[in-house]
């Protein structure tokens, strides 16, 4: 009855929990309580970010410049995972950086709860910002919530390559010529896959409604927030880019999947609209493809896509030297240089014209001027779509529509339909 | 069966009753302080045993629970915080949405896909495992080989493996002459690639599970079954499967409940960025669902009543599962 | 089963064994190729030589041995407290009887009923009020003992552990712990090597609470992983250059504890 050598073991299993939980103990106390409440020593500001923002040398700069402040950067993959993050940290009343950066296409929804965060607004930056950047950040009451990181002004990608083959002109200035408007972009697309079988013209059906959606004044909702997406002007967007797919010219895949990944490699496409940071992506995807160039063009003038602000949340312990760390990495200067790092165009007016911007060139683009071209589109943004709190939502499902035609699981018209209604089952 | 501590401190010779007093007339009018903490040991200690989990169980358990079920009754905006109370209206507003009746369809039919044949392969693995191999401890071993591959890996090979136009899948298909399956337009092909990763992932931790009851059962008994004539199939199912019942109820069990709250692999199947499970919602199970009134619509109070209609939906298809076990017989008695 | 197994049951076995490596030796051999190959569609059937210089580059761009040790303690940790938590409480619903037992285990069992997405404000609330968010309590905490544990132990014990071997402890004159300490607990080694398996892995693989838990710096290691595919452009070959080296201590622990894990499942409770 008495196991005595499965007791030693029993005992050891027994001994080496009870060491474990200790050392779990031991490092959790050790750890937490390090640098709190601590007056004498400088005080730190995290800004929580995600992709690349391009402030790695930016704030090793300003460590070595500063003794009061330090910065620490905190990072997260995705915009996906930092949202998650933000949302539940916001809802559980704590745990946030003292600097949270947002996406653009999310700031709407978070204008609309301006509590949660520090009214930024400062006379001394006024101006800084391109005006239809500065909108955007700010809520009903004129309050400046966010600071305009960097922006996305879109210019046209082309493969000069497939160009050639179907026998359209390659150069950069003669391309840019023929696709002033969207009615010449989608015949010349029309052209294109008539000579080039199998290939399509434009990456993703999503793409062009980014592009053309954010041409359009009130795409969802009326100024005053109210939700209307039943107007001609979405439905005319709806109409040509699922007209689009029958002709042909969408590659039917959805943006960001395996497929459209894979897509690159296999010459799935000639065209696409591209923001600044999407050359970073056209490269990456692209690695031993040849042909690519940049236009200094985008049908129906200019747009913008993406975009982050920097915000400070109420919660925190630092709002003051939050705020100034925002107001610097924002500054023109800060970003011209992130820019050079990490492609992300600044939304500051001054920085336009810094040396970073005027004179960057990317080779695998053909030593494309993209600073130049950016710039130039950049300028070109007339229309700023108006985005009410259930923007990214209603975006959401009319992305879901037209992707249900690219598939082919629903015929346009029904899936317009079911649009509506879950438009409507939004609340 | 429990078994009922007896008073055994007494200095009577007679097996231990079944209550814990005895009687007056064998023993001293006052009972010994042994006797008392005997007693209390008797007692007490189911309570002291089961008290660590359920002091941990209520702040990380029941904590949740209760306020999610406080939540799904009010208006609860995630960012604005809580609003007014409105009974059950969030649980009307789910039951109308237009994707809820699909997602729930969905998730029962991943459930299936997923489970059924898990629970067959596990156990058929475990009977393959339980015998004399050559190099026993490697095999038995190198089915845990799914459960060490990290969740993103997995995500972007199966992503990559049922890819609708450059997968793997589909080129060894067309290679065959065989047209390309839209895994993940069409709908039931969709729940096949999600049921793969799920399957492949947990059938070989529930056959070490299987396998682990398997050893509890005595060679004797297959050896008079033997003897009796049974092959190794008929073994099997006579003497192995009723056995590991308990295990069995187990494993069905869990598996209901962790096959209705698949939530990772259909959103990492999804390739679109809203990750709701398709533009259609072809492969949206009713987690994701909460997931989307939670984080994406932002509207907790619809979130938490979903969870619940789930946690109704988990119960009901748990009990059936369990009086369906038993009713076919696998098992004997009345155990759970 | 005293025959030996045949080619039958050695192919079954095989064929399976396979198909679990099988994705696992893919993102080794992706992991070893350079970016622009692993984003085909179909990858080569060799590894190509980059494995190095992609874990390295692993190496540079997160803290990924502290990332690494995070995870191993914290799953290693939560695991010995669930088996041994649970193992006490399932000895107590299987074998002792006590008023309210059924009820509380349908309750308990009934709670995993409930998706957890939406516990994490909840619990990131409850982990502030203690002070522990940003540091590995937060993450281990929860995982102290699972609903999942105490049911299986129950369903393990209430056969493993005859009656008749309680019984004759008792009348030995053991006490109650005494009984669990000698009786039950060799009886639970199997299901208790299991278990600690299993919920290692769970701990190990959870990325959603550590992701909203743990400060940046000292993540654990799917956190970690996931801080690869930052930026919008996914270099597939660095992720999964990155998610065949965090597999590589499993292995490795494998190998090492595997016997120990697998012998302890091997072993059968005391024979009728």
């Amino acid at each position: 009855m008495r196991h005595k050598v499965r007791s030693t073991q029993r005992g050891r299993l027994a001994l080496g929990a009870v060491t474990a939980l200790s050392l779990a103990v031991l490092t959790a106390c050790g750890g937490d309580d390090g640098g709190e409440g601590d007056t004498d020593g400088p005080v730190t500001v995290t800004v929580a970010t995600f992709n690349e923002f391009g402030y790695e040398e930016l704030i090793e700069e300003w460590n070595a410049d500063h003794d009061d402040i330090k910065i620490e950067q905190v990072k997260v993959g995705t915009w996906d995972d930092a949202k998650a993050n933000l949302y539940t940290k916001l809802a559980a009343g704590s745990g946030l950086s003292d600097i949270e950066a947002i996406e653009g296409d999310a700031m709407p929804a978070i204008l609309a709860e301006a509590d949660a965060f520090t009214d930024l607004t400062d006379a001394e930056l006024d101006g800084r910002w391109l005006d239809w950047v500065a909108e955007k950040a700010t809520n009903s009451d004129g309050q400046m919530i966010g600071y305009a990181t960097d922006i996305g002004p879109e210019g046209i990608c082309y493969r000069a390559d497939l160009f050639d083959k179907a026998g359209l002109p390659t150069d950069r200035a003669e391309v840019a010529g023929l696709m002033g408007t969207w009615d010449d972009y989608f015949a010349l697309g029309e052209d294109f896959v008539r000579k080039v079988p199998d290939t399509a013209w434009y990456d993703s059906s999503g793409g062009v409604v980014q592009a053309m959606l954010n041409q359009v004044e009130n795409p969802f909702e009326t100024d005053d927030n109210t939700v209307a997406v039943d107007n001609p002007e979405l439905k005319a967007v709806y109409d040509t880019v699922t007209t689009n797919i029958e002709k042909g010219l969408s590659t039917r895949l959805a943006q960001w999947g395996d497929d459209w990944v894979a897509s690159f490699q296999n010459s799935g496409f000639a065209t696409m609209a591209c923001p600044g940071w999407m050359l970073g992506v056209v490269e990456g995807n692209s690695e031993g493809v040849e042909g690519w160039d940049f236009a200094d063009v985008f049908p129906g003038g200019g747009g913008n896509w993406g975009g982050s602000f920097l915000t400070v949340p109420a919660q925190g312990d630092n709002i003051e030297e939050a705020t100034e760390v925002a107001a610097w990495l924002t500054a023109p200067e800060q970003q011209a240089k992130a820019f050079a790092a990490k492609g992300t165009f600044p939304s500051q007016v001054e920085a336009l014209d810094s040396p970073e911007i005027t004179g960057a060139s990317n080779a695998f683009f053909n030593d494309a001027p993209i600073g130049e071209i950016l710039a130039n589109r950049a300028e070109a943004v007339t229309v700023q779509p108006h985005k009410g709190p259930k923007y990214s939502d209603i975006l959401t499902a009319f992305q879901a529509a037209v992707l249900r035609v690219d598939d082919g699981s629903q015929p346009a018209d029904e899936s317009w339909d079911q649009f509506l209604t879950d438009v409507e089952a939004l609340g | 069966m429990k078994i009922d501590g007896g008073d055994t401190d007494t200095p009577r010779v007679s097996p231990p009753s079944a209550s814990s007093t005895p009687t007056p007339a064998d023993v001293p009018v006052r009972p010994t302080l042994r006797q008392r903490l005997a007693a209390w040991d008797v007692r007490l200690s189911p309570y002291l045993y089961i008290s660590p989990f359920f002091i941990l169980f209520a702040l990380v358990g029941l904590f949740p629970l209760a306020y999610t079920a406080y939540v799904s009754v009010h208006d609860w905006s995630l960012l604005g915080g809580q609003g007014d109370f409105v009974g059950l209206q969030n649980y009307r507003e789910v039951l109308e949405n237009p994707y809820f009746v699909k997602q729930l369809v969905n998730t029962i039919s991943i459930f299936l896909l997923s489970s059924l044949p898990q629970v067959v392969i596990a156990v058929t693995l475990a009977a393959l495992l339980d015998s004399q191999l050559r190099g026993r401890t490697w095999w038995r071993m190198s089915v845990l080989l799914p459960f060490v591959v990290s969740p993103v890996a997995v995500a972007i090979i199966f992503g990559s493996v049922f890819g609708d136009r450059y997968g793997l899948v589909n080129e060894l298909l067309g290679a065959i002459g065989i047209d390309a399956i839209p895994w993940h337009t069409d709908r039931f092909a969709s729940h096949v690639a999600i049921a793969t990763m799920v399957n492949w992932r947990w059938t070989g931790y529930n056959a070490l599970i299987f396998l682990a009851a398997m050893q509890a059962v005595p060679r004797d008994l297959y050896e008079s079954a033997e003897l009796d004539g049974a092959g190794r199939v008929r073994q099997f199912l006579s003497v192995t499967l009723p056995m590991i019942r308990p295990v069995m109820v187990f494993v069905i069990i869990t598996s209901t409940i962790g096959g209705l709250q698949i939530f990772a692999e259909p959103r990492l199947f999804d390739e679109t960025t809203a990750r709701n499970g398709g533009p259609d919602r072809q492969f949206g199970t009713i987690t994701m669902l909460v997931y989307d009134f939670g984080w994406q619509l932002r509207d907790l109070g619809r979130a938490s009543a979903t969870a619940w209609m789930l946690f109704i939906l988990i119960c009901v298809f748990a009990l059936l599962n369990y009086y369906v076990i038993r009713r076919i017989g696998l098992l004997g008695g009345d155990d759970r | 089963m005293s025959r030996r197994p045949g080619f039958l049951v050695y192919g079954l076995l095989l064929a399976f064994v396979l198909g679990s490596a099988a994705p696992l030796y893919w993102s080794f051999l992706l992991g070893s190729h350079t970016a622009q190959v692993a984003a085909q569609g179909v990858p080569p059937l060799l590894p190509g030589g980059h494995f190095l210089d992609n874990a390295q580059r692993v190496l540079d761009t997160v803290p990924f041995w502290k990332a690494l040790g995070n995870s191993l303690l914290v799953s290693s940790v939560t695991a010995a407290s669930v088996v041994f938590f649970c193992t006490l409480a399932g000895y107590a619903f299987a074998k002792l009887r006590f008023r309210g037992s059924v009820p509380l285990l349908v309750f308990v069992v009934a709670t995993m009923a409930v998706p957890t997405q939406l516990g994490v404000v909840p619990m990131f609330i409850l982990m502030s009020e203690f002070g522990w968010t940003g540091s590995i309590w937060a993450v281990m905490v929860p995982w102290l003992v699972t609903a999942f544990g105490v049911f299986f132990m129950r369903q393990y014990l209430v056969d493993a552990v005859p009656d008749e071997l309680i019984e004759a402890a008792r009348i030995d004159g053991c006490s109650q712990i005494r009984v669990f300490w000698h009786v039950a607990a060799p009886a639970a080694r199997p299901a208790a090597a299991v278990l600690w398996l299993f919920t290692f892995m769970q701990v190990w693989t959870d990325f959603f609470w550590p992701l909203i838990a743990l400060p940046h710096e000292n993540p654990t290691i799917q956190v970690a992983l996931n801080q690869l595919q930052s930026g919008f452009f996914k270099d597939y070959s660095l992720v999964l250059a990155g998610t065949t080296l965090a597999t590589i201590p499993l292995l490795v622990l494998f190998v090492v504890a595997g016997r120990q894990l697998v012998s302890g499942i091997m072993q059968g409770a005391v024979k009728g």
